[in-house]
């Protein structure tokens, strides 16, 4: 399949680097053609300009400023994020990029009158999520998660209808040790290897 | 009150807008102090950088780029946000402004290996927002935002902060009586914060 990883941490040095090289070697030795988007590194701009959103829900120009990320999102049978969680949700360079790229009539269509919106990336059927929480895995559910659920629940509703998703998080990363993070690092290799 | 007001829309002539005006004029006739910070004014860049990562728990260094916005933060007695909902989520910029601004320090200490909450000076919170689903579609992907809001903010301030939630779902279908009910709505509420 073709696999693109979508990461977000502006540090080479972190443990998420450690985590993505992890990925794309296991996706790479299962036979998978994978690319990476390393959304710091491109510089990409998560905000969203005033004109941007004047055109956002017009067809001949809301692809205009992303039609490159736009190609690579459609390119993909399967998309792997993997990224910190900040504050219980995506970093902002992350969030930006889903409202930036993920638009009207590309990746979904809004109703006409009633009923329910319809997502048009059938291309994507696997979506696997890897981060990392400074919280506990309690603390996360009783906030709820809102970042694994704007990619597990929202983004996945524009994909392929039975598309499924693979949640993976090292919990309490300020607390973490070698040992930790060398299990969870296996972890991912398991998992992503049967994804 | 001093009463910070964060906004975040980019666009003048949108119905956000007009509510990030009717907040603001309603506060400020009730006779509170009004901080208005509109982040896209303000071109307020939401992308944590390397610089910031590293010194993230350096109590000496980490502000060093946000000072102005800590301060604000720190010298209000209640906040108001005013934004969309994007995505099941807040818009980028307004995201990336906890990322920057709610520091360890600032609106955290780390006690004994715990997280201790610091912001104790905000008393209220209101959000005022906009979503394009429906009620029950946000309801089903488990709305992100008002969990940030009620759960993560409240728990950052204190968690006997009252949280006033105000939302207009279903955008995509609104009309203008319901557009003009729910800035009443606001303008109410506001009124009386």
């Amino acid at each position: 399949m073709k696999a693109l990883v979508v990461y977000c941490h502006p540090c080479e040095e972190s443990f998420n680097a450690a985590v993505r090289d992890t990925a794309i070697r296991t996706l790479e030795d299962n036979g998978h053609e994978v690319r990476l988007l390393d959304l710091y590194k491109e510089g990409f701009n998560p905000v969203m300009s005033a004109e941007e959103r004047r055109c956002y829900n017009d067809k001949d120009c809301n692809i205009d400023p992303v039609a490159d990320q736009l190609e690579l999102i459609r390119w993909a049978d399967m998309l792997v994020f993997v990224y910190p969680t900040w504050w219980f949700g995506l970093p902002a360079m992350l969030k930006g990029w889903l409202d930036r790229v993920w638009i009207p009539h590309e990746t979904f269509q809004l109703p006409e009158g009633k009923g329910p919106l319809k997502g048009c990336m059938e291309n994507v059927k696997k979506i696997a999520i890897v981060t990392t929480c400074g919280a506990t895995w309690l603390q996360s559910k009783v906030v709820g998660e809102p970042g694994r659920k704007t990619i597990a629940r929202g983004l996945r509703y524009l994909c392929c209808p039975n598309c499924n998703t693979l949640y993976l998080a090292h919990y309490k990363m300020d607390a973490s040790t070698p040992q930790s993070r060398k299990g969870f690092l296996a972890k991912v290799e398991r998992k992503l290897a049967h994804l | 009150m001093r009463i910070l007001v964060l906004f975040a829309h980019p666009v003048e002539t949108s119905f956000q807008a007009a509510l990030y005006r009717t907040v603001c004029d309603e506060l400020k006739g009730a006779g509170h102090e009004v901080d208005a910070l509109d982040l896209y004014a303000e071109n307020f860049d939401p992308r944590l950088t390397r610089e910031e990562r590293m010194d993230y728990h350096d109590l000496s260094k980490n502000q060093t780029n946000v000072a102005a916005y800590v301060e604000r933060v720190q010298a209000a007695e209640a906040m108001v946000i005013v934004t969309p909902v994007w995505n099941f989520g807040y818009p980028a910029i307004l995201k990336g402004f906890f990322d920057r601004v709610f520091l360890p320090g600032v609106s955290f200490e780390m006690v004994a290996g715990k997280v201790k909450p610091k912001l104790k000076n905000i008393r209220k919170l209101a959000v005022v927002t906009t979503y394009g689903g429906s009620f029950w579609r946000a309801f089903l992907v488990g709305d992100p935002p008002r969990r940030i809001a009620k759960r993560f903010l409240r728990a950052t301030f204190s968690l006997a902060t009252p949280v006033a939630y105000l939302a207009h779902y279903d955008m995509n279908r609104s009309t203008d009586a319901s557009r003009t009910a729910f800035l009443g709505k606001v303008a109410h509420r506001m009124a009386h914060f």
